[in-house]
């Protein structure tokens, strides 16, 4: 906290207000992010912290307070969980599962643009085609420590070829393989031991149990260590589809295993997901896509897929419309119009702001605006989803890192 | 003619290899119809497997005229399916419960198409359960055109839309062969390469029947045998030549016969000039009615391309398929002579002479024989995958429409339901359209209510199910009822 605002302070461009390590929020309307809106809100925050969260809560005397105009809506900081904002590096071609994001995450990656938008936390993929590896949660605050967390999914592309399937198909069999490879191993050095146990001499046993030493679990093959860790649900999987026919083809190469996963929609002009928006509703799983209205193929008539998939049962999760400081500065905008085309509002507030944080696992630190996370907020002079409505300030860990408040 | 020599080839081989070696026999010589029973056998077991695991899923189909493509129509009958596969076909049936009815009463039903070759219409990778795009448009257009299997590059699968698995039907089902006078030296090696295969077998079987008096025989190399020639002449895969010119012809036809096996012509535009010598070979072409070509004025003989092409051979007893020009859809040019055109190619022989069952064979079972699924699909046989086509005419005749087509028994195509030809006579949606899932009764009380109003008549279609739960009762009366009114 010392530390962000040191930093903060030493940087000329943000000229962040100084507001004391206590203080509280009153907003007319707060949008908690669990879908759930809050009138008459007051929002304690102790070092970075929220603390206390209730309606029309009496504040003690001499606590700061931070009136917001009665238009303002209080809404969580947006969490973007498909960026490569600040990265730019070039990546591989093929599966290399085990490469992370966070390599690339150095004290010089600037997440000034999303930041300023809105965005508090983003999820920061590796750049590369097949299964380019694993990606990374960042707050926008900057300063030497942005990672909250590591390993937050395993990006995998899955276009309806037969080298998407295999990638997955083979993960899964080097883990086998591993799995195989280290029981013989370890019966190897059982058997080695008894062996050494039973020699009755005793200069002798000892020698041998020397030479044989402590156990050292064979070295695993580090494609198939990750495709165990989503096994073992340390690690999920977000796959890339770009066609309805994608889905079909994933569940079949993942077969009979187990692991949590996610989906990302490319939603492209003529998108045929609605073809498998039952079936991916059914498995009740989260669905990363942008706010696009895409057209029924060979016609002019719109439709909605992020709200038919809302509606078939999937958990929404919203990206920008692509990965530009514009399109994160129209991100509410642009979600706003999928809700005026029928999208259920509740839904769109999820979608940018908890779900995203449920599909990396951050939930606990952000997301939404509850007690013990971390006071990550987005304060805009209106409706978020109003066309002229504007971001007033942001916060993150409690400083106003953007605009500001009166 | 055909069938006499249909029968006998194989009877023939069974007889001459079983008796000589019968554990060969059933396996490398195995014969199509041995083929047949143990796949049929196979399939059975994994139904019944199937069954204690889940509920049969009945899908039911009455009220068409069931074209079965084995030359019977059934006028207004009922076929019942069972887990994809057809259970019955006929009259008056007890419908199970919790079936799925497809009222189709006024519609023709036939055997799905089946493409002799395609392009594209999987998507075009390999192997296809891996790649098969089963929402393209291509898929949906060749399905709309009536064609539910076909093979692409070497595997025979069907256009199960909305499915990537157990699509895949069969592999390999033929071997292509280049012999042409273009290339003298092709010519010799071919002959070479089914000289070795037809050396390898004798010397396989000699070794078979030696074996048994000294243990010490070592069997024959099959290396340096060409394994093309071995399995054509094994009758594994049949020998597919790209042949017009009649000269290549008439040699294909004598190579056939010397090397006893039955090739396939793609092509066979001059067939028509020398059909009887094809008829003897036991050909089978692959035609294009529509494709011209010109007299080679050098030669005295008869040539070129001529409409009669597909009669003259059928009358010689060469057995026809038919596939249009373009292999694969095309939305571009003139319309009509791409594959989702196929029965109209089929009707362009009829008017060159062939009779509308062969031209209709030309399109279903003679194809799925080339492929090698004819114990699949080509034909509505009780057994046989429940996959067919349910037309608004005669699906021969250019105004037809395919309404549904089906695939194991699951309705993966509805006229209606897509926007390429929903608009072009739509059809009546308060009687014909597919009902849910309801009890026999039920379903045939539809049937029973005397047509005297038309308004009132839909009216108590509609509330009948609902007002009557012990449906049950009146399922005999329905059925008389029902069949009375046809």
């Amino acid at each position: 906290m010392i530390l962000t605002s040191l930093i903060l302070a030493a940087s000329p461009a943000l000229v962040p207000p100084p507001i004391s390590d206590l203080y509280a929020i009153r907003a007319r309307r707060a949008e908690i992010g669990n879908g759930e809106v809050l009138e008459h809100a007051v929002i304690l925050v102790e070092d970075g912290k929220i603390v206390t969260i209730g309606e029309d809560l009496p504040i003690e005397r001499g606590i700061p307070v931070i009136d917001l105009d009665d238009e303002y809506t209080l809404m969580p900081g947006l969490v973007n969980a498909y960026s490569r904002t600040g990265l730019s590096s070039q990546g591989y071609s093929d599966s290399r599962p085990y490469i992370k994001a966070s390599f690339e995450v150095g004290l010089g990656a600037s997440f000034k643009s999303a930041r300023e938008a809105g965005v508090t936390t983003l999820g920061l993929y590796p750049a590369g085609r097949g299964i380019p590896g694993q990606a990374v949660a960042v707050h926008t605050a900057g300063g030497s420590d942005p990672i909250l967390a590591d390993s937050v999914y395993l990006k995998a592309i899955v276009a309806n070829n037969s080298t998407a399937k295999r990638y997955i198909r083979d993960g899964f069999e080097k883990a086998d393989e591993n799995a195989k490879k280290e029981a013989a191993n370890k019966e190897k050095y059982d058997k080695a031991k008894e062996k050494a146990e039973k020699e009755k001499d005793k200069d002798k046993k000892k020698a041998a149990l020397d030479k044989l030493g402590e156990y050292e679990p064979h070295e695993p093959d580090p494609r198939g260590q990750v495709f165990q860790d989503m096994r073992d649900k340390k690690l999920s999987a977000l796959f890339d589809l770009d066609d309805a026919a994608g889905y079909l083809h994933l569940i079949d190469a993942l077969g009979k295993e187990k692991i949590d996963w996610a989906l990302r929609l490319t939603l492209s002009q003529e998108s045929n997901f609605y073809e498998v928006a039952e079936k991916i509703g059914e498995t009740e799983c989260r669905v990363m896509v942008g706010p696009f209205l895409t057209l029924h193929p060979g016609t002019l008539r719109q439709r909605n897929m992020p709200a038919e998939l809302a509606r078939a049962g999937a958990k929404l999760v919203f990206i920008p419309r692509n990965d530009s400081t514009g399109a994160h500065q129209t991100w509410l905008r642009d979600v706003g119009t999928m809700v005026a085309a029928g999208l259920d509002r509740s839904a769109a507030i999820q979608a940018m702001t908890l779900e995203p944080a449920k599909l990396m696992g951050v939930d606990d630190r952000v997301g939404s605006i509850e007690v013990g996370k971390d006071a990550n907020f987005l304060i805009v002079n209106g409706d978020p989803f109003e066309t002229a409505t504007e971001v007033e300030a942001v916060i993150i860990h409690g400083d106003v890192v953007h605009g500001e408040i009166h | 003619m055909t069938t006499l020599r249909k029968l006998l080839l194989p009877a023939l081989a069974l007889g001459l290899f079983t008796f000589t070696a019968p554990t060969f026999a059933s396996g490398l010589f195995q014969d199509d119809e041995a083929k047949d029973e143990a796949q049929d056998e196979e399939s059975e077991d994994g139904e019944a497997a199937a069954d204690e695991d889940e509920g049969d899923k009945t899908f039911v189909i009455q009220g068409a005229d069931i074209h079965t493509g084995t030359g019977a129509v059934l006028r207004g009958a009922t076929l019942i399916a069972v887990n994809g596969k057809i259970d019955e076909i006929g009259y008056d049936l007890a419908l199970p419960e919790d079936a799925e009815i497809l009222d189709a009463t006024g519609f023709r039903l036939y055997p799905g198409l089946v493409a002799v070759s395609s392009i594209g219409l999987f998507g075009g990778g390999s192997p296809i359960e891996d790649t098969v795009d089963p929402f393209s448009r291509t898929m949906t257009l060749a399905v709309a055109g009536g064609i539910t299997s076909t093979v692409q590059g070497s595997e025979v699968a069907k256009l199960k839309r909305g499915h990537i698995k157990d699509i895949v039907i069969g592999s390999r089902p033929l071997q292509s062969m280049s012999y042409s006078k273009s290339s003298p030296a092709g010519k010799r090696s071919l002959r070479e390469k089914f000289d070795g295969a037809a050396a390898y077998i004798r010397e396989y079987k000699q070794w078979e029947l030696d074996v048994r008096s000294n243990k010490d025989l070592k069997e024959p190399k099959k290396s340096g045998v060409d394994s093309g020639a071995l399995s054509v002449l094994l009758g594994q895969a049949r020998a597919l030549f790209n042949a017009d010119d009649r000269t290549d012809l008439l040699e294909i036809a004598k190579l056939a016969q010397r090397y006893e096996f039955r090739p396939v012509i793609d092509g066979c535009r001059e067939g028509w000039t020398v059909a009887a010598d094809l008829g003897r070979a036991g050909a089978t072409a692959i035609i294009t009615p529509r494709e011209r070509r010109s007299q080679d004025e050098s030669i005295m003989a008869e040539g070129g391309s001529s409409i009669e092409n597909a009669a003259i051979l059928y009358a010689s007893g060469v057995d026809i398929a038919i596939i249009p020009g373009t292999k694969g859809v095309s939305l571009d040019g003139i319309a009509g002579r791409d594959i989702m055109h196929l029965p109209i190619e089929a009707a362009f022989a009829i008017r060159g002479g062939l009779p509308e069952d062969a031209a209709l064979a030309a399109i279903t079972t003679v194809p799925a024989r080339l492929l090698g699924v004819s114990h699949r699909v080509g034909r509505i046989e009780v057994g046989m995958d429940a996959d067919f086509i349910v037309t608004d005419g005669d699906v021969l005749h250019y105004a037809t429409f395919v309404q549904w087509a089906v695939i194991d028994g699951e309705i993966i195509y509805d006229k209606e339901d897509e926007m390429y030809f929903a608009h072009i006579r739509p059809r009546p949606v308060t009687e014909l359209a597919p009902v849910d899932p309801v009890d026999a009764g039920e379903a045939d009380a539809d049937v029973v209510e005397p047509p005297a109003d038309e308004e009132s008549d839909d009216e108590d279609a509609d509330e009948e199910p609902g007002d009557e739960p012990d449906g049950s009762g009146d399922g005999e009366d329905g059925d008389d009822g029902g069949t009375a009114s046809r």
